[in-house]
């Protein structure tokens, strides 16, 4: 491919294989495409082009309770669960790439299995559970609930980090008479910072964008913005979901060009 | 001395996971375990009432249906786009994963929400449609099948691109170069060096594609039909609607054990590669 340049016959077939991704792409951008002029359109009917353009969706948007409330709620749990999540999932995370001990493979498989299982089947789960221990439809469920599914992307993110340290700087450290919990707050995780914003960045959106859990576990008053956007896309599609289709694709771009950003400074992989 | 330190250390690092390992996600597969054996006439009872329903029956059949063809469609597009993103200059992929990371972050209901605009009777298509042939065109793409298999396909070809990019990258260009010294023509370059070598990548995204589709709950729920619910759906459906929760919950212990048959040679294939 890299010396054929001047090959007609391969020069055409590049051209099919290039007019062929470019569908691909508007494919795969459409749905984002549509969602921003839908935005700014008028605030009693759904159509595609606007007939008129004005901000009105999005007045109704951050005026009215029915959408702001599930939009605090989202942000709480989200950042909750974020803050869990890096809790929990640094320090073993570190603690797993770098020893051998009875049970990691036990503990490292459950809580990566969220990974692979049917959303519907843990969500499902956790509804029964934590219906019987008392704590259905509350905000620490939801919490809970979001931890368990975003542990397995903080974690893997993490242990990609830590392989990548040098581990001499850790046993210099120690060596030097750094205990190990020093030693980890003041050379692991200085070195470990693009890696956690990823992670942080990803956890948040997961949590924030979460619709299976949520759906068991919102109770009347802890109603998530996807579980409201659900509800709502199934019964009538009201407009104003536009409006928020609009927010969440510029949260989408922000994550793709912070992604993009930190996998120039650090070199590696976007995957 | 030294060992009962660094135990100490490895609990103070570790307890925080083994909480969270043991107290939420290990709990709720045991209860859905225990509850789908509650049936009212003995254990096994629930999961006979399903295996035995004609609702349960097809609805395993458009499960297994549109989970095959979604993943087949999105490998397809999936490749021509790792083909591509593969042979761009690496400034010119960084940008151009753009294309497919937007996507790829995009809430599924988002897309749901622009699908029933872009495929509705008067969306998108069936407008330019009817505008180009002069006719009023009402062609029902959305809330049927085609709405199920374009949004399915839609979410998953990004996760596709991701693993088949990565083998493609793996290959050495120097077997393109001796293979195009040797004579052989860009067709044949294609299926006799790319496909071969790209195998792992595709293996890879084609089964966590389709076991990811096995429990699609969102898309079918917004943009199929009633014909088109998958064994998600039922699940909510007994779990909400009719309020059996050991049938709700036997649906979904043989909707994991069906995920399971793909997630362990999944398992197997990437600790292999490692």
């Amino acid at each position: 491919m890299v010396n054929s340049v001047l090959d007609p016959v391969s020069q055409r077939y590049s051209f099919i294989g290039s007019s062929l991704a470019t569908v691909v792409y508007v494919f795969l951008l459409a749905p984002v495409a549509v969602t921003i002029p839908m935005a700014f359109g008028p605030t009693n009917a759904l159509e595609f082009p606007p007939s008129t353009y004005s901000l009105d969706l999005f007045r109704i948007l951050f005026t009215s309770d029915s959408w702001l409330l599930p939009i605090y709620t989202s942000l709480k749990v989200a950042v909750f669960s974020t803050a869990a999540a890096l809790f929990v999932g640094v320090p073993s995370a570190y603690w797993i790439s770098r020893h051998e001990f009875l049970g990691k493979l036990f503990i490292l498989g459950t809580l990566l299995s969220p990974l692979v299982i049917p959303t519907i089947v843990s969500g499902l789960g956790i509804y029964f559970y934590f219906s019987y221990i008392g704590i259905g439809g509350t905000t620490l469920s939801l919490v809970l609930g979001h931890l368990m599914v975003t542990l397995p992307f903080v974690m893997l993110m993490i242990i990609a980090g830590v392989q990548k340290l040098d581990r001499n700087l850790e046993f210099g450290a120690e060596l030097m008479g750094a205990s190990p919990i020093h030693m980890f707050l003041t050379v692991v995780l200085p070195q470990l910072v693009p890696s956690l914003i990823s992670a942080a960045f990803f956890a948040f959106l997961l949590s924030f964008d979460e619709v299976i859990i949520s759906w068991f576990l919102a109770g009347s008053d802890t109603v998530t913005l996807p579980v409201k956007m659900y509800n709502d896309l199934s019964w009538e599609v009201s407009p104003v979901i536009a409006a928020v289709s609009a927010l969440l694709t510029a949260l989408s771009v922000l994550a793709c060009i912070v992604t993009i950003g930190l996998r120039k400074s650090t070199g590696e992989d976007v995957s | 001395m030294d060992r009962s330190i660094n135990l100490r250390v490895q609990s103070l690092f570790m307890s925080p996971a083994a909480l969270v390992a043991v107290g939420i996600v290990l709990p709720p597969l045991c209860y859905v375990l225990f509850t789908s054996f509650q049936g009212d006439a003995g254990p096994l009872s629930a999961y006979i009432a399903i295996l035995e329903s004609n609702l349960f029956r097809q609805t395993l059949t458009t499960t297994l249906v549109v989970a095959s063809l979604s993943s087949v469609l999105s490998l397809v597009l999936g490749y021509i786009v790792a083909l591509h993103l593969a042979k761009q200059s690496p400034n010119r992929r960084t940008a151009l994963m753009f294309l497919i990371l937007l996507p790829f972050w995009t809430s599924i209901l988002v897309k749901c929400f622009a699908f029933t605009i872009i495929l509705g009777r008067y969306g998108i298509i069936n407008n330019l449609l009817r505008w180009a042939s002069g006719i009023d065109v009402q062609l029902p793409l959305v809330l049927n099948r085609v709405g199920l298999l374009v949004g399915m396909t839609n979410f998953l070809v990004p996760l596709v691109v991701l693993p088949v990019l990565a083998s493609l990258l793996a290959i050495d260009s120097a077997l393109y170069r001796a293979a195009s010294v040797m004579g052989a023509k860009p067709a044949r370059i294609f299926w006799t060096v790319t496909v071969p070598l790209s195998v792992p990548g595709v293996v890879a995204g084609l089964l966590s594609v389709f076991v990811m589709s096995l429990g699609a709950f969102v898309i079918p729920a917004l943009l199929g039909g009633p014909k088109d619910q998958m064994l998600s759906n039922l699940v909510d459906f007994y779990n909400r609607e009719v309020l059996d929760w050991p049938k709700a919950s036997s649906i979904s212990v043989i909707l994991l054990i069906l995920a399971s048959i793909f997630i362990v040679p999944m398992a197997l294939w990437r600790r292999r590669r490692i």
